[in-house]
């Protein structure tokens, strides 16, 4: 007769192991080389945790330390590929095969393992992609995770970088996986049990606080006067007619802009409480005047952002806290959140391509996707309506029946025509196509897929890509408001003046913008001190960020 | 917050006009001249009609003023052939005219395209404003925009006069990165700016007597220090050198061994040292007086 249990009894079997080198649940960080190497087996897959922001930076050392003779052929499915650890696994041979959604600042040399044939590439993801093959087809058998805190019994307190821990212990410990959690300190009671004890196995003290990347901060000091003409031409173009209430930034200077200028300039236009009131977001330091001019609502957050704990604390009306007072974010909920909830995904990006297909990827690198692509796009299972949704969609249909007509999200790029060291931002063919053809990719990595794409804002003007008939007015229109490249001068001026005179293609002096506006005196903040003021003291800038 | 008449945000011509008395500013060798870098074309780098830098004449509360002013969001506000050269030529105007100067740095140092020629800049504007003291002109530095005083432009602020500093401004030979990189990101983490700030900042340069007189970032509060500090003599011979040399002996000798700038301002008596850095400006001098140690018109 067949076993049904084969996978609880390998689960006993880890545990027996590991027993060895643990005191109850606890395992010294003294013992956890041993201890790992006692629980893992050859050819586990195995979920170390980590994203664009929180990191089992201990465990991800320790894994990477390991004896390749005793571990090896490990199938890695986690969100971030970000620590050198990460990759070093691979370099070693600990590891072998690897699903993920981010690599950032290892973008160089993932790209370079993948070429070599260090690594075996299962798939790039979003987010929510790997979240739900967690569930159906990369059930890890071992998870490797990070907490502030634990008690005796196990019981996890996250913090407020909440973040993929739920998801992953989830999908691990109800299929009989085993989890092992690295916290900073065990203590007698945690401040909330963010994850209940009996789903985790072992707990390390690695008796210091994970790592956490600060990426959400921007520094007001560095948006310049273009990046505030594109915030306005945002404003007043786009969030004002489609009255965009619930949204999702991205993490680029022009969006910080378009936060900075809802006090001053929104103001201005009187939109307040018209616009922005909902978010699916982290907490951007640069939304703190807004929030404090009463713009914003309510904010779900992915994770948190290092030094704004003690705002988020504070500003419970406007945040998700526990009962404890801290922060409660969940990447799995929000990207849920940005992909069904909200009317409009507005980012920037490196290169978009004549049917307005985006990507990060240059040919050298592979930064991942992260959750922009779930944000940044159309969500077809969406079936409630909504003011800017329904807009949206009799832009893209004018002619179909209203009630048999789906909406839209806007799906908006926002860049400036030349990008970081005059890089064009608009090129005949993404440098993701060559990238693809180089290491023998299906898919081309393309962040955001043209059809999903609405809108284009560039300092030029902006382009309505719902409005465009053919494939022959899309291009015009993106060139149209492609500036000075190569792209936008080979424009048809013509067909370009057409799609203005029909508003496919606005220009900043049709929406009574006056380019000379666009001054650093419109900014809420200028400078990151004028954020930590702003926020009467409780947001404290991490000492990258200081320049004072 | 950040002032509506911050020093920190206004480029060059916007500080000029600011500082001096209301349309007195008449400048030489404007941007109409296209007095432009010959070494930047081979490089197909973008060129300014100005060069970076503004210098010409004014008046301060009446009083006749020379004055230079550095763009630092051109090239960093780099020194080059014409950019030195105009500054050059302004300072031998000031000693033949026995008219004060005001230097407004915004620099990173010499522009690397053109880096024999802005070395060349830097020792000659040194002969020049040395000069120009010793005929007993004085020469006022002011240092608080983006990209700090740095590299030839912290050894030409050393000669000056006096120095007015803000807390956004920075004087230090070596930037962070260079620090970094000859000596290890233990030795010094250019991405620390707090870091950066506490070791090279207005703040701390006032406090070990880099600097002379302490600003807020705005443009009148540099108007305010600058009358103030123009009031002094700046006077510049062999017992103001000797003064200043035992003091460096001394500072050398009683702070050598601090490990970073809180040490040092805890040394000299500073209460609650670790807050320094969040303190406004009055609060920070109240803090501060009599504790600081004090230059001899030369540094």
């Amino acid at each position: 007769m067949r076993n049904w249990s084969t996978q609880k009894e390998a689960l006993a079997l880890r545990r027996y192991a590991g027993q060895r080198y643990a005191c109850g649940k606890s395992v010294a960080l003294d013992d956890l080389p041993q201890f790992l190497e006692a629980v893992l087996r050859p050819g586990d897959r195995v979920c170390l945790e980590g994203d664009n922001q929180k990191q089992a930076d201990i465990l991800a050392k320790a894994l990477a330390n390991l004896d390749p003779g005793k571990i090896h052929d490990l199938h890695m499915v986690q969100s971030g590929v970000v620590l050198p650890e990460h990759l070093d696994v691979f370099e070693k041979g600990v590891a072998k095969r690897l699903d993920f959604s981010y690599s950032g600042p290892q973008s160089t040399r993932i790209a370079r393992m993948l070429s070599g044939g260090k690594i075996e590439l299962g798939a790039v993801h979003t987010y929510l992609e790997l979240f739900a093959r967690y569930f159906i087809d990369l059930t890890p058998q071992v998870a490797l995770i990070a907490a502030v805190s634990a008690d005796r019994d196990g019981n996890l307190y996250t913090g407020p970088n909440t973040e993929d821990t739920p998801t992953v212990v989830e999908a691990t410990s109800f299929k009989s996986g085993m989890v092992v959690a690295q916290v900073a300190e065990i203590v007698d009671k945690v401040p909330r049990v963010d994850i209940p004890g009996d789903l985790v196995h072992f707990v390390v003290d690695a008796k210091k606080p994970f790592y956490v990347e600060p990426l959400f901060t921007r520094d007001p000091g560095a948006i310049t006067e273009t990046q505030i003409l594109t915030a306005m031409l945002a404003i007043k173009g786009l969030y004002a007619p489609y009255g965009v209430r619930r949204l999702n930034h991205g993490i680029g200077f022009n969006t910080a802009a378009i936060e900075l200028l809802l006090p001053t300039y929104g103001e201005k236009l009187g939109l307040k409480g018209k616009i922005c009131t909902h978010f699916a977001l982290n907490p951007h330091p640069t939304l703190i005047p807004a929030i404090e001019a009463g713009w914003v609502e309510q904010i779900h957050s992915f994770g948190s952002e290092v030094g704004m704990d003690d705002y988020l604390s504070a500003r419970s009306d406007i945040f998700f806290t526990g009962p404890d007072g801290s922060l409660r974010s969940n990447r799995a909920y929000c990207q849920v959140a940005g992909l069904y909830a909200c009317d409009m995904f507005i980012g920037s990006t490196l290169q978009i391509d004549l049917q307005g297909h985006s990507s990060t990827v240059t040919t050298n690198r592979i930064a991942g996707f992260g959750g922009a692509p779930n944000m940044g796009s159309d969500s077809r299972g969406r079936r409630h309506p909504s003011e800017p949704w329904l807009k949206a969609g009799a832009d893209a249909d004018p002619n179909a029946a209203a009630g048999l007509r789906r909406g839209r999200k806007l799906v908006v790029q926002i860049g400036e025509t030349f990008g970081e060291k005059n890089v064009p931002l608009f090129v005949e063919q993404l440098d993701a196509l060559e990238l693809a053809d180089k290491l023998d990719l299906d898919l081309a990595p393309v962040m955001i897929y043209g059809d999903d794409v609405s809108h284009i804002i560039t300092e030029d003007g902006i382009a309505n890509l719902l409005l465009c008939r053919d494939n022959d007015e899309r291009e015009q229109a993106i060139r149209g408001v492609a500036g000075y490249t190569d792209v936008g001068r080979a424009r048809d001026r013509k067909m370009v003046e057409r799609l203005r005179a029909r508003g496919v293609i606005r220009r900043p002096e049709d929406l009574g913008i006056d380019p000379l506006d666009a001054d650093r005196r419109m900014l809420a903040a200028r400078s990151i001190k004028d954020l930590m003021l702003a926020s009467g003291g409780l947001y404290q800038p991490p000492s990258q960020f200081r320049n004072w | 917050m950040t002032s509506e008449n911050s020093w920190y945000e206004a480029g060059a011509r916007q500080r000029v006009a600011a500082l001096l008395d209301p349309g007195s500013f008449a400048e030489f060798i404007g941007p109409e001249q296209r007095e432009i870098s010959p070494h930047l074309a081979i490089f197909d780098l973008p060129e300014q009609f100005d060069d970076g830098i503004i210098v010409g004449h004014g008046t301060l509360e009446g009083r006749r003023i020379l004055v230079a002013a550095q763009e630092g969001r051109f090239m960093g506000g780099a020194f080059g052939e014409v950019h030195g050269a105009k500054l050059t030529g302004l300072l031998r105007a000031a000693r033949t005219l026995g008219e004060p100067v005001l230097i407004l740095f915004d620099t990173g140092g010499v522009r690397l395209q053109e880096a024999n020629a802005g070395e060349l800049a830097i020792a000659e504007i040194m002969r020049a404003l040395v000069e120009a003291r010793m005929a007993g002109v004085q020469v006022v530095g002011l240092i608080g925009g983006r990209a700090g005083c740095y590299g030839g432009g912290s050894l030409i602020a050393g000669c000056c006069s006096a120095l007015i500093v803000s807390e956004q401004g920075r004087i230090s030979v070596s930037g962070p990165e260079v620090i970094e990189t000859n000596k290890g990101i233990e030795e010094f983490d250019s991405r620390d700016r707090a870091l950066v700030w506490r070791t090279m900042g207005g703040k701390h340069r006032y406090l070990i007597g880099g600097a002379d007189a302490f600003a807020d970032d705005d443009v009148l509060a540099f108007r305010e220090a600058a009358l103030i500090v123009l009031a002094g003599n700046g006077r510049l011979d062999a017992d103001v050198l000797e003064a200043e040399q035992q003091r460096l002996e001394h500072r050398l000798h009683r702070f050598g061994k601090a490990h970073d700038a809180i040490d040092i301002w805890t040394d000299i008596g500073v209460s609650e040292p670790t807050e320094i850095p969040g303190l406004a400006t009055d609060e920070f001098l109240r803090r501060t007086t009599n504790k600081r140690e004090t230059a001899n018109g030369a540094r």
